[in-house]
């Protein structure tokens, strides 16, 4: 919930409709979904469940063909290209499967890129910057660039980045998928605590287990529309929720 | 000032495509900045020939004389308008114009003779420093003549040499008389050349029994005024009256202006022709740039970077490139541009060709000013603008979903 009490995030009836030639993809279904401040969420099934597309409209990076996406309050729907643009850089952070940090920055230089834009001062920057990459373990690695680090790395300059410039939320695209599982476990480790110190708020798609593990609230997606929404424990994973998510 | 980081960056990520697309930029900015100052020097040598010799900045005669000359058409208080124009900082001078025939042996020719005040035309005109051989004008030397190359070629005369002038004075006597070859002048304008005959202002109206006025008052005007300025400040000295025309010579002589004028649109479209190689070039080395970096462009997009600052990136990027060239380009062409201004380049047998009733000089010189290096500067960086700007509004306005998924 926001300081109003509202969801920080809530999708309503979102239906999701792609044209491939002649054929109707509809990948999702009048979905609804709500999201509180500091929640550590995963939207978890099989491939086509519509995972990724879900993350996309709650990005702000596409829009539903049919309801409504609300990041804190504001219909994503009713803002121009401009403040669509603003909203993805102030209010919402980015982990992705590829990393894709941009390769002619260093490991500092990506995580400062965004607060460059949002005009935070040198000094601030400078600061936030060094104890982040510090907290994701990679203190001295700042002059790196992409192509000088790990997978595993390059995946914490990602989160850096990502929580760098203070979002309402930050979203994974099935962040552990391209490491292996002591960096994936790693990562994990690194958000589950920027989410219990920070209050970061988190919403994962993935389906892997070990991300379904650290998630306190699984969100089950099965043809575009929401299947289970089961709040849990950390660290404790149902064995049939792992061959399903598998 | 990331993204100006980022643009530089990007433009080493393939350095061997920026290095060729540079060296396209900076070879077009060398070749275009020595064509520049080659015109430039051959359009300022035609003005400064044509406004030195026998144009001035700008002329005072009887109206109607520029379409049918004639020897009682000339402006009559004369030497108080010269004196006038001299104390307002003008350089002033008159000088006395009529038709006759000139005869050295067996052989003649038609001939323009010119009435000059040897000193003051000195002081005002550079018709003085045309001399090829021999001496200018000397007002203690009545008898003596300066005469161009072409009529002493026609006349077969040499230094020393007489020539018989004839001709009818104002009173309608025949004027008829002896004069020696002091002076032969370069070959500076096509007139002179073929049948000028220079004489002192004095041997002139005595000649011609023409004892007052002249028939042309060829001013010359600081360097920094504008010619326009110029011509009205003129006008409103010599005052209004009637029958007196005062105009620069753009107007007395236009087609020669236009030809100048024209010489300099030529100027444009061979920068343009050129540029235009270039610019393609850019274009493709722009797009192919945007094509491989087009997931790059989504993440940049995803992560809140807007349309401009993406649009700023990839002009920047060109723009950058267009400084580099810039910089290797003005260093390359500096010294060669002032060995052509200083030494110029020998045209042979084209030295003495006319052109729009101007000659050719024997040595051809590259004339430099601040405007002549701004203008194919200015054009390099708005034509690789042209170029950048599709491919930056296509990675401008890219899809970031799409953008990401590309493969």
């Amino acid at each position: 919930m926001t300081s109003n009490g509202t969801p920080i995030l809530q999708l309503d009836g979102v239906t999701k409709v792609f044209h491939q030639g002649d054929i109707e993809v509809r990948a999702l279904r009048g979905l609804d979904l709500a999201v509180n401040q500091g929640e550590f969420v995963a939207l978890w099934g099989p491939s086509g469940s519509g995972k990724t597309t879900a993350l996309n409209l709650i990005g702000a990076l596409d829009s539903p063909t049919e309801g409504s996406v609300k990041l804190e309050g504001r219909e994503l729907s009713k803002l121009s290209r401009r403040e669509l643009s603003a909203m993805r850089r102030d209010r919402i952070g980015f982990v992705f499967q590829a990393y894709n940090l941009i390769p002619v920055l260093t490991a500092y230089e990506n995580a400062e890129s965004v607060m460059a834009l949002q005009g935070v001062p040198p000094k601030e920057r400078r600061d936030r910057v060094m104890k982040l990459l510090a907290d994701v373990g990679l203190g001295g690695m700042e002059h790196r660039r992409p192509h000088e680090l790990s997978g595993g790395q390059q995946q914490r300059v990602a989160i850096a980045r990502a929580i760098a410039s203070n979002p309402a939320v930050v979203l994974a695209d099935e962040p552990t998928a391209n490491v292996d599982s002591a960096t994936a476990e790693k990562l994990l480790d690194i958000m589950a605590k920027l989410n219990a110190e920070q209050g970061v708020t988190f919403v994962f798609s993935t389906h892997d287990p070990r991300v379904m593990r650290y998630a306190k609230r699984l969100v089950g997606l099965v043809d575009g529309a929401v299947d289970t929404d089961i709040e849990k424990a950390q660290g404790e994973l149902d064995p049939e929720m792992v061959a399903l998510g598998g | 000032m990331i993204i100006l980081k980022m643009a530089w960056r990007n433009v080493w990520r393939n350095s061997r495509r920026s290095s060729i697309t540079i060296a396209a930029m900076t070879l077009a900015l060398f070749v275009e900045l020595l064509y520049a100052g080659m015109v430039a020097g051959l359009v300022y040598g035609m003005e400064e020939d044509a406004t030195a010799y026998e144009l001035g900045d700008v002329q005072v005669f009887s109206e109607g004389y520029l379409t049918k000359p004639s020897l009682y058409d000339a402006v009559e208080d004369d030497e108080a308008i010269v004196s006038r124009l001299r104390e307002a900082g003008f350089r002033a001078t008159g000088r006395l114009y009529s038709g006759g025939l000139g005869a050295a042996g067996e052989l003649s020719s038609g001939v323009a003779l010119v009435g000059i005040d040897p000193e003051g035309d000195a002081a005002t005109m550079e018709l003085h420093a045309a001399i090829g051989e021999g001496e200018w004008l000397d007002a203690a030397d009545p008898k003596g003549i300066v005469i161009g190359r072409g009529l002493a070629r026609t006349l077969a005369l040499g230094l020393g040499d007489e020539l018989i002038v004839l001709g009818q004075a104002s009173d309608g006597s025949v004027a008829n008389e002896v004069y020696k070859v002091r002076g032969i002048l370069m070959s500076v304008a096509a007139g002179l050349d073929r049948g000028g005959v220079l004489l002192t202002e004095g041997e002139f109206r005595e000649l011609m029994v023409f004892p007052t006025g002249s028939h042309k008052i060829f001013v010359r005007k600081p360097v920094e005024q504008p010619l326009d300025l110029a011509r009205d400040e003129i006008a409103a000295l010599v005052g209004a009256r009637d029958g007196v025309s005062v105009k620069t010579w753009k107007e007395v002589s236009p087609f020669l202006a236009q030809y100048i004028d024209s010489v300099a649109g030529v100027i444009v479209v061979v920068y343009l022709i050129v540029y235009l190689a270039v610019g393609i070039l850019i274009l493709n080395a722009m797009l192919m740039a945007v094509f491989e970096r087009i997931r790059e462009f989504g993440v940049l997009k995803a992560i809140g970077y807007g349309p401009g600052q993406v649009l700023g990136m990839m002009v920047a990027e060109g723009m950058l490139q267009a400084v580099v060239a810039t910089a290797l380009g003005v260093t390359l062409a500096l010294p060669v541009g002032w060995y052509l201004q200083e030494v110029g380049v020998n045209v042979g047998t084209l030295g003495g060709m006319q052109m729009a009733g101007m000659t050719m000089p024997p040595v051809w010189n590259a004339y430099y000013t601040l405007e002549t290096t701004r203008v194919p500067v200015i054009m390099l960086f708005v034509i690789v603008l042209g170029a950048v700007i599709y491919p930056a509004v296509k990675a401008a306005w890219i899809s970031p979903v799409e953008a990401m998924h590309h493969r």
